[in-house]
């Protein structure tokens, strides 16, 4: 299992490098990587069906909306950050206590591994499992994503659309 | 359920409207509309139906949030005026429809009985409020309130769904009785023998950090007024009423199905939390020098009385929250109409004016206005004959009536800081009243009057006669 | 007796709670400590996977398939919200030229 211990660290490794990239492109490839890692955390975890949808949603659609506009908007010019380090420090601060709370909450328990689970359905993570719940019990939510997407297209469209006439502030 | 279906295929309907290119139909029909789901979801009156693989479950308690929440919306509509005649820079159409979206996602909020739906819920309103609070695309200061509505709420959504996560790690279901009767199984005592407590635990506190962003309860509340200054005043004021019932009703519905075993882990949390909203809420809004941004603080505040009798768990819970809602909704309403059509009639160099000056000598030429102004503010203030007054009194009692001594404690806290709040609210007053100004007369449109007649008749009415409506909750 | 994948054997899901949560941390202190608006926006979509890492990983080691289909949900919200907050970046940027949040100042914070 060097394998998982591996995958494991590229994983925070680039999603590091996301945040502390200086370039928001070099951001926007390191959470390209990050993404394939946790692809291949899926791949692990026996669930086929959510890595390729995860590669072709995050990966393929979401990622390239973010380079699009970043590349539209030519953002390299305005690279240095105007926060200050004090800000910078009480955030990562803030972000560590989180993670040392909740390790030390956690740290005495153990949930086990799934190797005695007599109920173990190696189907679970395939299309077709997942297909029939899908469909079946959460149809209601399935289709109301769609009002989401609605609001969503309609939103950007009228939000992105150039308007004509001077600015008020 | 059947009001979801309804208002969804209207919302379709509204952006279809838009092609016809003639402005006036659009807030008729947006309306109409409002109305007819207002009939579809009294039609389930009575019944407790669980829908769709236990989706949604529908009880007279929803149904009442549904129906504040509808009227709210069908007063922002009728004060919307159809957002002017620009033809070139508003989209009513697109405006309607997408408001009509997200009091599908508003309805889901305080039905759901799957935390999908929550999390849809939630999202379709957020994405919603996202788009409306940026509408005003030309001003800096709207662009600015939506980029930060936009950042906080998907960083809150994010928080939220970690939480979600954890929790169902912890109890293996999404659904509220579910994870009810998991957590029930879980409970405090039992933290050493059970592996999952820590994990249920910290899901159950990141759930509530993102539902009290949203709220814009205390720690959690350095967005509300920057974004609801920022967006378009119909807007904030649909913010105000509609998101924060919304948000309200699904904090309660799930502390109260889901998680009321564990009251020792979220209850003294949630007590300084209420503490800290009322105070930082009424203590800021006393220094604010504009009225749209000092009922944004009064929204904080009116958070923080709001989450006092969810936490007080009397049997009377249910209805001291509809009634508080619905009192605050129309005061609010009021209030924001009457600051719309006076910031308009002020406005410098194409800037509407919103500070407290606007209203100077607002009584000498718009005395209707002025009284308007009057009836809300004293109801948002909590004065007697007002409905705000027995929301205020509704809420304290059950903190009283609960035996533990701490709530004794935040009551006596929430009866200083309305007293506060006393003074604050009535800075519009004196300036419509004493202050001198050369405000001429304001044009209202019917169906403005209309409401405003409607909202101001309605606080006095169920000032007077509170049972009128406390009997139906 | 199917065969159970060896990560789900021998990796203990203690290490999978630990990693999203450290997933999770990153970016919390993304949207904390950078003001660019769109890298604050890629740290939250951070948070979202270290979400869904959890839920797939609860999923998988109890074969349950619901946690499964939550994570489509959520990756169809990330996916909505992404469209909208790019457009509204992009309406900003029309107007001052920059993304940075720290130039947007108007309504003091």
């Amino acid at each position: 299992m060097q394998f998982w211990y591996f995958l494991t660290a590229l994983t925070l490794i680039s999603a590091l490098m996301v945040v502390l990239s200086k370039n928001p492109i070099h951001s926007v490839l390191y959470l390209v990587f990050t993404f394939f890692c946790i692809s291949g955390h899926y791949v692990l975890l026996n669930a086929q069906f959510l890595m390729a949808v995860n590669i072709i949603v995050y990966a393929g659609a979401i990622m390239v909306l973010f380079l699009f506009v970043i590349m539209m908007l030519d953002l390299r010019r305005n690279s240095p950050d105007s926060k200050t380090n004090l800000t910078k420090l009480a955030g990562a601060v803030v972000g560590g206590t989180v993670l040392v709370i909740f390790i030390a909450a956690t740290r005495k328990i153990n949930l086990g591994t799934g190797a005695d689970n007599a109920f173990y359905n190696s189907q679970t993570g395939m299309v077709e499992n997942l297909g029939q719940i899908l469909y079946r019990n959460y149809l209601l939510p399935f289709e109301l994503v769609s009002i989401l997407f609605f609001v969503a297209m309609v939103g950007a469209v009228m939000l992105g659309k150039r308007e004509a006439g001077e600015r008020n502030f | 359920m059947n009001a979801i279906i309804a208002l969804s295929l209207f919302g379709i309907t509204n952006l279809f409207l838009g092609f016809l290119n003639n402005r006036k139909i659009l807030l008729p029909a947006t309306l109409l509309f409002v109305l007819i789901a207002f009939g579809l979801n009294l039609a389930d009156w009575n019944h407790e139906y669980y829908w769709f693989h236990n989706m949604l479950k529908t009880n007279n308690l929803s149904i009442n949030f549904t129906s504040i929440i509808l009227v709210a919306t069908a007063l922002v509509v009728a004060i919307s005026r159809g957002f002017g005649n620009d033809e070139e820079h508003t989209h009513p159409a697109e405006y309607y429809g997408i408001l009509l979206f997200s009091v599908v996602g508003a309805i889901m909020m305080v039905t759901f009985q799957s935390l999908f739906m929550l999390f849809v819920g939630i999202e379709i309103l957020s994405v919603a409020m996202y788009v409306l609070t940026g509408s005003d695309k030309r001003n800096l200061r709207s662009n600015e309130a939506a980029l930060k509505y936009f950042l906080m709420g998907s960083f809150a959504t994010g928080i939220m769904l970690f939480g979600i996560a954890l929790v169902y790690g912890a109890t293996g279901s999404f659904d509220i009785n579910g994870i009810g009767n998991m957590v029930n199984q879980a409970k405090l005592q039992d933290i050493m023998l059970n592996p999952y407590g820590p994990i249920l635990y910290g899901g159950i506190i990141l759930i509530f950090v993102g539902l009290l962003f949203k709220i814009s309860a205390a720690p959690f509340h350095f967005w509300t007024p920057d974004v609801y200054d920022g967006a378009p005043s119909i807007f904030t004021a649909f913010m105000s009423t509609v998101v924060k019932t919304a948000g309200v009703a699904a904090t309660y519905r799930l502390l109260s199905i889901s998680f009321p075993a564990v009251y020792g882990l979220w209850g003294n949390p949630l007590v300084y939390i209420t503490c800290l909203t009322l105070f930082i809420g009424n203590i800021t809004a006393v220094y604010q020098q504009s009225f749209k941004r000092m009922l944004a603080y009064s929204s904080i505040s009116h958070a923080g009385y709001l989450l006092i009798t969810v936490l007080a768990k009397t049997p009377t819970t249910n209805s001291s929250i509809l009634f508080y809602s619905l009192a605050y909704s129309i005061a609010t309403i009021s209030a924001f109409a009457v600051l719309m059509v006076v910031s308009e009639a002020q406005s410098k160099s194409g800037k509407p004016d919103e500070s407290f000056t606007a209203l100077n000598g607002l009584a000498t030429n718009n005395p209707f206005l002025a009284f308007v102004l009057t009836v809300s503010m004293l109801s948002l203030a909590g004065i007697p004959l007002t409905a705000g007054f027995f929301g205020k009194f509704f809420i304290f009692a059950d903190a009283f009536s609960n035996v533990s001594s701490l709530f004794k404690t935040i009551a006596v806290v929430a009866i200083l800081m309305s007293t506060v709040g006393i003074y604050y609210y009535f800075k519009p007053i004196i300036a419509a009243y004493l202050k001198k100004g050369d405000l001429e007369k304001i044009e209202l449109s019917p169906i403005y009057k209309l409401t405003l007649i409607i909202t101001t008749a309605l606080t006095i009415l169920l000032g007077i006669a509170p049972d009128l409506v406390k009997n139906i909750f | 007796m199917q065969q159970i994948p060896d990560v789900i054997r021998q990796i203990p899901l203690n290490n999978y709670v630990w990693f999203s949560t450290a997933l999770f941390c990153i970016g919390i202190i993304g949207v904390l400590t950078r003001r660019n608006a769109i890298i604050i926006f890629m740290s939250v979509e951070l948070m979202l996977n270290a979400a869904n890492l959890l839920l797939a990983a609860f999923s998988s080691y109890k074969s349950d398939p619901t946690g499964q289909v939550f994570v489509f949900f959520i990756m169809a919200v990330a996916a909505a919200e992404v469209a909208v907050g790019l457009a509204i970046i992009v309406m900003i940027y029309r107007n001052i030229q920059s993304i940075d949040v720290g130039i947007l100042n108007k309504l003091k914070w």
